[in-house]
């Protein structure tokens, strides 16, 4: 099977002034195209650091000591885990060379969602400022296309585009295929988006789409953005990058109304104008969820994504994203410490612990019919509406610093025995696409 | 009764700004009880005032009005009540100025200070970094009066045992503890000097379900063997239906809901509790609600019922005031409607119960909201549109507020659906 990525043992450690830290510990994970692949575990679990890991986002103190994240068939941490003999020095002039190499595909190809919204975007910048940047860094070839078919476009051209999605119902292929023949590009998207809002009436669609032409350029910009739509990148010229990133920004701003319109934003002519502060915490949240998927990537990662907002909201944006994973066509990795959460929208469910996967499958059965102790001692753990009785799992989750031998939770485990505390236990196929790492499910 | 707060009404006070001085109402007109003994919870989402609630009970912070009755006769309570829906000033008086806590001066709330303590969210700053585990629990009991040195130093020795932890971690230092040993310390202080009654504020918001599930565990173990009175503040719904006897369900700075925590759980009425328990990731009873919008700005909160402006169950007398329906009805005209408003015309709230839309014919906008009325909820509080004005007058019907209705056994809910008439 194809893996949108791909984490292979993977294991991180962080070099700190009172130890060595071990995070991750051979943390083998597998993202199916198209799927929502649920990780949890409580503090500690290194479910955030793999997270952070994936995107590179690693702090100068960390090493890679082995494995790797194989993404579009490279790995993406190639560069950190060159490195044989850990300094501080080697390992910042490492990250400094992953950042370059990571640049183009964060945020265009793989992107995350943050915990809290509010450290997460920038509080001086408008929120609309901060999803056109996204695009003005990393597609504005898509910005200048879009500006320029309205440019090109002449009202004759308008009308019959027009008449074709009257005739076809807003087919999607019928009205790509007439803007492409009229040589339009990037028209397309803004009529169909146009044709598909529900909150005003025909007259008036029919009146925004005739009115997506004849808009007047100055040259030097016309030139600059053709330039650009041709596979230029944005010029470095000091007076026309400025006037061509002020055009590209402007657009940036109709595309980010378009887009937050899709993620259910009320009023998103007026929230693009607004600044973080001015909004709450679910609309925060969405602005958040736009900036990673505008440039459709193929991977997003959301951390806790729910943790900060209320349970009515953390309702909202479960839906939101229940309806993204049927509509976009990107792979998501949804970290989360709550189980229940996870179950509402993953395929897939790992468990982590103590910075290994100690248990992954398909969701119903992880959480219906789990293998490993600790999976089952923490669903029993939490409490539920019907008020069953709850059990709290003994003991403390080991020093990480100083993990014991062996399997790493053999010391809370209620059925460790003596092979525990010696090898680390592989993980176990015990049923199609469920695995569980603990000894009791096979390996006599 | 062991405590029961009357119409409890905090407004802190907003300073500054140029538009002169509002408030916010955290805490509006809110009726709650413990008894000996029991574990009471309040759930509401961030902003629903259920932590001031939980200071106000313990006389923290000073109410704007209402009474805190600490300790009072079941019978004086009753009293109360009926004084207070006969309106007979004198003898809430009388009641209240014997045993509310906010008549109480300095050194008697002193000594209230032992019977009634306080358990926080985040054990990482509640506890003093730079004193001992046995400092900190010691503390209560010393500045109480209740224990002195050698006797307090003995008894955090058996609190330490009674919270679980070894006698040795006396010694230590908060930041040698995990968060959930953390917080059994804080528990162990806040029983160390054998309250009768006690608020957890969030207390297993900050741990991990493994160590939330042996926190809860713990406190219903200290509830039986002291026989404390418990009120448990948290979001968590499904901690609160673990734990707690009966429930309160917040919204806005109102208790919307109260009552034993099976059925209001299994059967809930107030519009607000259903969509919340519905919200609750994982849970399969019923379809969900997933409400709009998020909870109101509470210096100018919505008027009528606080939670109509999302309530999927809203009707014409909710609360609905000018100013929302001619936002609605100004979006709808210069959307769907497209064409109906002339250039340059608005439409204009005139007062509470009156619009006017310019320019507008009254025969158009009446079909305008004979036809959103299902889906546009708001257009429902209209009871007739005129000509008038040079335009279309829009009169709304006046607003109800809600009250406390009692619907079956101990279950009171503030909603007009409930109102028997």
């Amino acid at each position: 099977m194809e893996y949108a990525l791909s984490v292979k043992d993977l294991r991180v450690s962080f070099y700190t002034r009172r130890g060595v830290f071990k995070a991750l510990n051979g943390v083998n994970l597998e993202l199916r195209r198209g799927e929502v692949l649920g990780v949890a575990g409580e503090s500690g679990s290194g479910k955030s650091t793999t997270g952070l890991a994936i995107m590179g986002l690693l702090p100068r103190n960390a090493k890679v000591s082995s494995g790797s994240v194989l993404f579009d068939g490279r790995d993406l941490l190639a560069p950190l885990t060159s490195i044989r003999k850990f300094s501080t020095g080697r390992n910042e002039s490492a990250i400094r060379k992953l950042h370059r190499e990571l640049a183009p595909i964060r945020g265009k190809r793989i992107s995350m969602v943050f915990q809290e919204p509010m450290t997460s975007l920038n509080p001086v910048l408008q929120v609309g400022y901060q999803i056109a940047e996204t695009l003005v860094i990393h597609n504005p070839s898509l910005l200048a296309s879009r500006k320029l078919a309205r440019v090109r476009a002449t009202r004759e051209d308008t009308t019959a585009l027009l008449k074709v999605i009257k005739e076809n119902e807003g087919s999607e292929t019928a009205v790509r295929e007439f803007v492409e023949s009229r040589h339009l590009k990037g028209l397309e998207e803004q009529a169909l988006f146009i044709w598909r809002r529900n909150d005003i009436n025909e007259l008036r669609k029919e009146r925004l789409i005739l009115d997506l032409c004849c808009e007047k350029v100055g040259s030097t910009t016309k030139r600059l953005l053709e330039s650009l739509e041709g596979g230029m990148g944005i010029t470095k010229a000091p007076v026309l990058s400025r006037l061509l990133r002020r055009v590209l920004f402007k657009e940036g701003y109709r595309k980010a109304v378009e887009f937050l319109s899709t993620l259910g934003v009320p009023n998103p002519e007026k929230v693009v104008q607004m600044y973080p502060h001015e909004l709450s915490g679910g609309m925060r949240q969405r602005i958040v969820i736009a900036i990673a998927l505008i440039n459709n990537p193929d991977v997003v990662i959301m951390d806790e994504p729910t943790s900060a907002v209320d349970v009515t909201v953390q309702a909202q944006i479960l839906e939101l994203v229940k309806d993204l994973k049927r509509r976009v066509n990107s792979s998501f990795i949804f970290i989360s410490h709550d189980l229940s959460v996870l179950g509402e929208v993953s395929d897939r469910i790992a468990i982590m612990y103590g910075g290994r996967v100690v248990e992954v499958g398909p969701k119903e059965i992880v959480l219906k019919a789990p293998r490993h102790p600790y999976t089952t001692m923490l669903i029993n753990a939490i409490p539920t509406l019907d008020g069953r009785e709850i059990r709290g799992i003994e003991g403390e989750a080991p020093d990480m610093r100083n993990p014991p031998p062996g399997c790493i939770f053999n010391n809370r485990c209620p059925f460790a025995m003596d092979k525990c505390r010696k090898e680390e236990p592989p993980s176990y196929k015990v049923s199609e696409d469920h695995y569980v790492a603990c000894f009791l499910q096979g390996g006599k | 009764m062991l405590i029961a707060a009357r119409n409890l009404t905090k407004f802190f006070e907003l300073r500054g700004g140029l538009t002169g001085k509002g408030a916010v109402q955290a805490v509006s007109d809110v009726d709650v009880e413990v008894r000996e003994g029991e574990i009471v919870g309040v759930v509401g989402e961030s902003g629903s005032g259920k932590s001031t609630l939980g200071r106000l009970l313990l006389g923290l912070i000073a109410p704007t009005s209402g009474e805190v009755l600490f300790d009072i006769p079941e019978e004086l309570l009753q009293k109360y009540d009926e004084a207070r829906s006969a309106n007979d000033k004198k003898t809430m008086e009388e009641i209240a100025s014997k045993y509310s806590i906010t008549r109480k001066s300095g050194r008697e709330l002193r000594a209230l200070r032992r019977r009634m303590n306080m358990m926080f969210q985040d054990p990482y700053s509640s506890l003093n970094p730079r004193w001992r585990v046995e400092d900190i629990i010691m503390e209560p009991m010393v500045s109480t009066g209740y224990l002195t040195g050698n006797e307090a130093r003995k008894r955090v020795r058996e609190l330490l045992e009674e919270v679980g932890l070894p006698r040795e971690f006396a010694y230590r230092y908060p930041h040698e503890l995990s968060g959930g040993q953390r917080q059994r310390v804080a528990l162990a202080r806040s029983i160390s000097t054998l309250p009768s009654f006690l608020v957890l504020d969030e207390p297993t918001s900050a741990l991990d379900v493994s160590a939330q599930a042996q926190i809860l565990q713990l406190l219903k173990r200290i509830r039986e063997r002291f026989r404390i009175g418990l009120l448990l503040i948290t979001h968590n719904i499904a901690v609160v239906s673990y734990m707690s006897d009966r429930i309160y369900v917040m919204y806005a700075g109102k208790v919307v809901e109260g009552g034993p925590k099976t059925s209001i759980i299994s059967k809930p009425q107030h519009p607000y509790t259903v969509a919340l328990i519905s919200a609750v990731p994982g849970n399969s009873r019923g379809p969900r609600v997933i409400l709009r919008g998020e909870p109101p700005n509470l210096v100018d909160p919505p008027k009528g019922c606080h939670f109509h402006p999302r309530c999927p169950m809203v009707m014409d007398n909710c609360g609905w005031t000018a100013k929302e329906v001619a936002e609605e009805l100004e979006f709808l005209l210069r959307g769907r409607y497209y064409g109906m408003l002339k250039e340059g015309s608005k439409v204009v709230p005139q007062g509470e119960l009156e619009i006017l839309v310019e320019g507008a014919k009254a025969e158009e906008v009446r079909k305008v909201i004979e036809e959103e009325k299902e889906e546009v909820k708001s257009l429902r509080s209209i009871y007739e549109v005129r000509e008038g004005n040079g335009g279309a007058l829009v009169k709304l019907m006046r607003y109800d507020i809600p009250g406390m209705y009692r619907t079956d056994e101990g279950r009171e809910v503030s909603c007009l659906i409930y109102r028997k008439t």
